[in-house]
């Protein structure tokens, strides 16, 4: 993900302070609880680059925050997560699963087209399930869509709302899906025009349209936004703790993961003491208020602690010389060159600070962003809700070994879902491995003008642009 | 492999019947305190989660002495924090565990309470001598019922909360009666509810048919009538209750009554959209048509009614038969008037939001003398957004729907307007 530059960091937030004193006023002014209005063009820009619209394109690797956008306006899932991140129906009515919950009949809702009018049919769920999902065995059977797994797949409702599970027909090279909005335009990287489905199933958008720019500076969307020329623009991390002059900020409850990955397993036991210790010595709230404007927290955890309860038992508090003791009582030089995302200016702050923590521990790290790194700085975004599904996501995109519920099963049945203790084992075991030392968790936000209400306000920081209204719109101007 | 399907694990319950039954029957509700918002709180059951927990801590120290410490780092408020700390050191106690002074301790226990999205979550860590801590946890269903009223400091304003569900409420209305009768109207059905000890049990759910997707902000009304039970109106669709207590429902763009029994006028609504297209039958006087509007109320007058349109152009416009004049009002889009016998007799209610950032909506009352509405009293604030406000039938009070989204549940209040002494 492409992200602020400092400069231009320090000139928004020195901008946006002058501009505090005007919103301030603004929020004091009582405004009418009015119903929403259809009609209008949302316009909207995101930074993440995005070359194909395909969810299930795995080579997208850098697209996947937007295109977790962008999917659900043009693709239905077979289930969707509630507040709570618990599935529930969505284009799937109905769900039921055997004993070992390895296999799976999901009933489909009837009445379903795709935008072209193609009927929703078993054989094109189950053809579309499978490109995003080769190792599962799919068939369609009459109104409901089987799947099988080879082990005991126990969240399976909550992994097919993610957006890779989206429902789409893909047609001499077109995709085409069931969702709110139709394709109007789209120049791959660029821009992307969407128009609102009169006949959606699950009820038309509010607004006519959303237009999407894509690749932009930080510095350009803004100004759009202030200019009146956007409606909302996504902020990185970093801003998240901004204001925006005439409109808000919405934040996300942190949703993001940035960590330290080593490359390879610890080689020795001399190689996993000299991990904790390095997790000892960085001074992560520092991190988080000098170099991240307090836009994330502290993690102990790879998953933050709104969506799991216990991430406040992995400490965060730094403690140098507990870390300096660790490293003197261990025979072995240490020398790790820190690799961190070029295009990421605060990557290189951040690398840097650790590496000043982990000398004052004596443990030699060179931030260093060339190839073949021993560590690696990275930003990931929580896939799901549901968290022992984004703790799976988490693994895999990690390359972590994969978390073992099972193993760490003591309250559950294979037919029940996982209990916190077993996350807690799974996420634990995973931290056990010093194959990744969390470091913050961090918001993701959108600024978005005055105009602009309906918004999610969800933690996890999706986007729900088929609630979104406009009130600059007069619907009585267009045709009911 | 393809194995009999032995066990049913169907999607999360989304159950239409509440969790907890209304617990104040409406014959008393006259009787209540002006302020409302039904701010008894269901004491929980924390007893087994806190055998739980000492079962579990108790297995890891063995009888003895321990210190222990409590956090509270959920939404639990101080009081069920301290009740929970008592009950878990009654707990610890009979499994031979005493709390004593640190320095006395073999073992020290911090318990936290925590949350997360569905759970609330309860973990232990124990240190004993220089051991690494052992971490022991249970988690147990986050309530609603564990949520602390919200008293409003309303002045003339008694709400009653006749029902709440997970799903989206239309519209409501109480039939008088021994036994009264409740009928509730969502995007499937008409419910009826019966009182029956002090509680609405569930009576028959009536399926409203449609073969058109329901627009986006989904309205309906519920119309009680002399000759049969009840009329619904949702857009582009129009139900009728007949004998025996069954629904016709056939697509229809007839209007909607608007008002009360007294005050009848009807309007067009538009089918795919949430608000009214402004053509009025058979009209305000001789004035047939109006902007688009979202809501309606009327004030009679000695010759004359006044109707007072929220446009969706955000402003407000009345109405005399004659004129057409439009008021700068902070209104919200929605308004219902109410025969109070107050003041001049009549009031109009009208939502409105505390600030640009609040998700919380109030109610407002304003008498209209003339022609410039003037409030009167205090809003009453809402622990969430308002979604419907539609007058009875008899229009002595009015029904409003909440969407309390911290709950995720939708709550329909019974308004009615009392003198204030």
């Amino acid at each position: 993900m492409k992200r602020t530059s400092l400069l231009w960091l320090a000139i928004n937030s020195l901008a946006l302070a002058s501009l505090a004193v005007a919103s301030l006023t603004i929020t004091t002014v009582a405004r009418a609880a009015t119903r929403p209005h259809y009609g209008g063009v949302l316009r909207l820009a995101i930074a993440g680059p995005v070359s194909s619209l395909d969810p299930a394109d795995a080579s997208n690797v850098s697209g996947q925050t937007a295109i977790q956008h962008i999917a659900p306006l043009l693709f239905n899932t077979l289930t969707t997560l509630d507040d709570r991140g618990e599935a529930q129906p969505s284009l799937a009515l109905a769900w039921k699963s055997d004993f070992s919950s390895q296999h799976w009949e999901f009933q489909l809702r009837p009445g379903i087209a795709f935008s072209d009018g193609t009927p929703l049919t078993a054989n094109a769920v189950a053809a579309s399930l499978r490109v995003a999902n080769p190792r599962w065995n799919i068939s369609p059977a009459g109104d409901s869509v089987i799947i099988e797994s080879d082990s005991a797949a126990r969240e399976l409702p909550a992994e097919l709302a993610l957006s890779r599970n989206s429902v789409v027909l893909r047609e001499g090279g077109k995709l085409i899906g069931t969702g709110p909005f139709t394709l109007a335009q789209w120049e791959p990287g660029k821009n992307l025009a969407l128009s609102a489905r009169e006949d959606y199933w699950a009820r038309r958008p509010f607004v006519d349209s959303v237009e999407i720019a894509i690749g932009r500076s930080p510095r350009d969307q803004m100004l759009s936004l202030e200019l009146g020329r956007l409606d909302g623009v996504e902020l990185a991390a970093e801003q998240a703790s901004g204001t925006v002059a005439g409109g808000r900020v919405v934040n996300s409850a942190p949703d993001e993961l940035l960590t330290i990955v080593f490359s390879r397993d610890a080689h020795s036991p001399e190689d996993r003491r000299l991990r904790q210790a390095l997790g000892l010595a960085i001074d992560r709230s520092l991190l988080n208020t000098v170099v991240l404007h307090s836009s994330g927290e502290p993690a102990g955890g790879l998953l933050p602690n709104w969506m799991t309860g216990y991430e406040f038992l992995f400490s965060t508090s730094p403690d140098s010389q507990r870390a300096r003791q660790i490293h003197e009582g261990i025979n072995q030089s240490s020398a790790w060159n820190l690799g961190y995302d070029q295009t990421d200016p605060s990557a290189r702050v951040i690398a840097e600070r650790i590496a000043l923590n982990a000398q004052d521990a004596g443990i030699n790290i060179k931030p260093n962003p060339a190839a073949s790194p021993d560590a690696q700085l990275v930003r990931i975004r929580l896939v799901s809700r549901d968290a022992h599904v984004a703790l799976n996501h988490l693994a895999i995109s990690l390359q972590l070994p994969a978390p073992d519920p099972h193993r760490a099963s003591s309250q559950s049945t294979s037919s029940q879902s996982l209990s916190t203790a077993d996350l807690y084992a799974a996420e634990n075991a995973l931290l056990q491995t010093e194959r990744a030392i969390p470091l913050l968790h961090l918001r993701t936000a959108v600024a978005l003008a005055r105009n602009v209400h309906g918004w999610s306000e969800a933690q996890d920081g999706r986007w729900d642009l088929p609630n979104v209204w406009l009130s600059a719109e007069k619907p009585s101007t267009e045709k009911p | 492999m393809r194995g009999k399907m032995q066990l049913t694990v169907y999607n999360s319950r989304n159950p239409r019947m509440p969790s907890r039954p209304i617990r104040r029957s409406l014959l008393f509700s006259l009787l209540l305190i002006i302020v409302s918002g039904w701010a008894a709180a269901q004491t929980p059951n924390w007893h087994t989660p806190e055998q739980q927990l000492a079962e579990k801590i108790s297995a890891v120290t063995g009888p003895g002495a321990i210190s222990l410490e409590l956090a509270n780092r959920s939404s639990l408020n101080r009081t069920q924090a301290e009740e929970i700390h008592r009950g878990l050191l009654q707990e610890l106690s009979s499994l031979g565990l005493r709390s004593v002074a640190p320095e006395e301790a073999a073992a020290t226990v911090n318990i936290s309470l925590s949350e997360n999205l569905r759970e609330y979550v309860w973990t232990a860590q124990i240190l004993q001598g220089k051991n690494e801590p052992a971490v022991v946890m249970i988690s147990l269903p986050r309530s609603s019922a564990t949520d602390s009223g919200h008293a409003t400091p309303a002045i003339v304003l008694r709400r009653t909360l006749l029902w709440s569900q997970p799903g989206r409420i239309l519209d409501a209305a109480v039939l008088s009666g021994n036994p009264q009768r409740l009928l509730v109207l969502d995007a499937n059905s008409v419910n009826i509810y019966q009182m029956q000890s002090g509680h609405w049990q569930a009576q028959q759910a009536l399926p409203i048919y449609h073969s058109r997707p329901w627009p986006r902000d989904l309205r309906g009304r519920l119309v009680l009538r002399k000759d049969h039970l009840l009329d619904a109106y949702l857009p582009g669709v129009f139900c009728t209750s007949a004998a025996g207590v069954s629904l016709t429902c056939h697509e229809s763009d007839d209007p909607w009554p608007l008002g009360s029994e007294e005050l009848r006028l009807n309007a067009f609504f538009a089918p795919a959209r949430n608000f009214f297209t402004g053509a009025l039958t058979p009209g305000v006087g001789k004035q047939t048509s109006a902007s688009a509007f979202f809501a309606a109320a009327s004030l009679p007058r000695d010759r004359y009614a006044l109707w007072l349109f929220t446009t969706t152009d955000g402003q407000l416009h009345l109405l005399d038969g004659f004129t057409d004049q439009t008021a700068a009002t902070d209104w919200g889009s929605e308004i219902a008037s109410v025969h109070s016998g107050c003041g001049s007799g009549w009031q109009v209610l009208a939502t409105a939001k505390d600030s640009n950032d609040s998700k919380n909506d109030s109610l407002r009352i304003f008498e209209v003398p003339d022609r410039e509405p003037f409030l009167i009293g205090q809003p009453t604030e809402f622990r969430g957004e308002i979604t419907a406000l539609w007058p009875q039938t008899d229009g002595a009070s009015a029904v409003a729907v909440l969407h309390d989204s911290s709950k995720g549940e939708y709550e329909a209040y019974q308004l009615t307007l009392a003198c204030d002494q």
